[in-house]
């Protein structure tokens, strides 16, 4: 305790004040390019360049470096719908809040009607006979085998294209297996091939 | 012949707001060199730049605008811990 007197003796009420400023600086520092993907160390060490001979100067530069920077949280874009193509798909996040809603869902058109709920977390869309639970069989001739991927979660539907060669759309516009999932719970309806099947809940 | 008491207090009013406007440009300044920053940065979390002119409050102004920052939940989203920054 006596040396703990003498430093804030030493350091006087302003150096205290200055001292307990740079902590709280540092943590929130850290946690605020945390959130932005960057590691935590990078904020805490530029508020800490404050205490070295470069001063305030190069923590004020890395602050205008940190504005305008790519940073690792954008990269990914939008989290609405998890990948599928890679491994085992994952089930989509929930949205923040939404009223309970157990319907399910129905593709239907070309002669066919494919009624499917969250039971499962994704469903293949395929022109041949089905080999799993899970295959949803659109018996024509321009759907692949298979050909698209439907994932559910939380009263949302995505779909995938697998890059069959009769293209995937949505409400008409194309759907490319690079742009991954697309959230399809608000659209009219797809089409496989030349299969127009009309999405609606049951 | 003016009394030498309101000659000088006149003196020590003009030279104590030349001191304060420059001071006060200083500060302007300054504050300008990060609200810059900063209303990109509240910006890109998904805040209103605006809260950036916290930075014109003198002393905490700067904690201010950190503390929305960095306990506030970034209506724009954050990145996810254990997955590299990645959502």
């Amino acid at each position: 305790m006596a040396e703990l007197g003498a430093l804030a003796g030493l350091l006087g009420l302003g150096g205290a004040f200055a001292l307990v400023g740079l902590v709280l600086a540092g943590w929130m520092a850290w946690r605020i390019v945390e959130k932005a993907g960057l590691p935590g160390w990078a904020g805490l060490g530029a508020i800490l360049l404050t205490l070295t001979a470069v001063g305030t100067v190069v923590p004020l530069v890395l602050l205008w470096v940190f504005a305008f920077m790519r940073w690792p949280r954008d990269e990914q874009g939008t989290p609405a719908i998890a990948s599928g193509s890679a491994g085992a798909p994952r089930p989509l996040a929930p949205p923040p809040k939404v009223l309970p809603d157990r319907r399910g869902w129905r593709l239907e058109g070309g002669g066919v009607s494919l009624a499917f709920d969250e039971s499962a977390p994704s469903y293949r869309l395929t022109g041949g006979p089905a080999v799993e639970p899970t295959d949803l069989v659109v018996p024509d001739p321009s759907v692949g085998k298979p050909h698209a991927r439907l994932l559910t979660a939380a009263n949302r539907l995505g779909l995938e294209d697998l890059g069959s060669p009769g293209g995937t759309y949505i409400d008409g516009a194309r759907l490319l297996p690079e742009h991954g999932p697309r959230d399809i719970s608000a659209v009219r309806s797809i089409r496989l091939g030349s299969v127009e099947l009309v999405l609606s809940r049951v | 012949m003016p009394d030498i008491t309101s000659w000088l207090l006149s003196w020590a009013i003009v030279a104590g707001s030349a001191v304060l406007f420059v001071i006060a440009v200083v500060h302007l300044l300054v504050a300008l060199l990060l609200i810059i920053p900063s209303w990109r940065i509240l910006t890109r979390a998904g805040y209103a730049g605006a809260l950036s002119l916290f930075h014109l409050v003198p002393v905490i102004g700067s904690f201010i605008v950190m503390a929305i920052l960095a306990f506030g939940d970034w209506p724009a989203g954050e990145a996810r811990h254990g997955d590299g920054g990645r959502h």
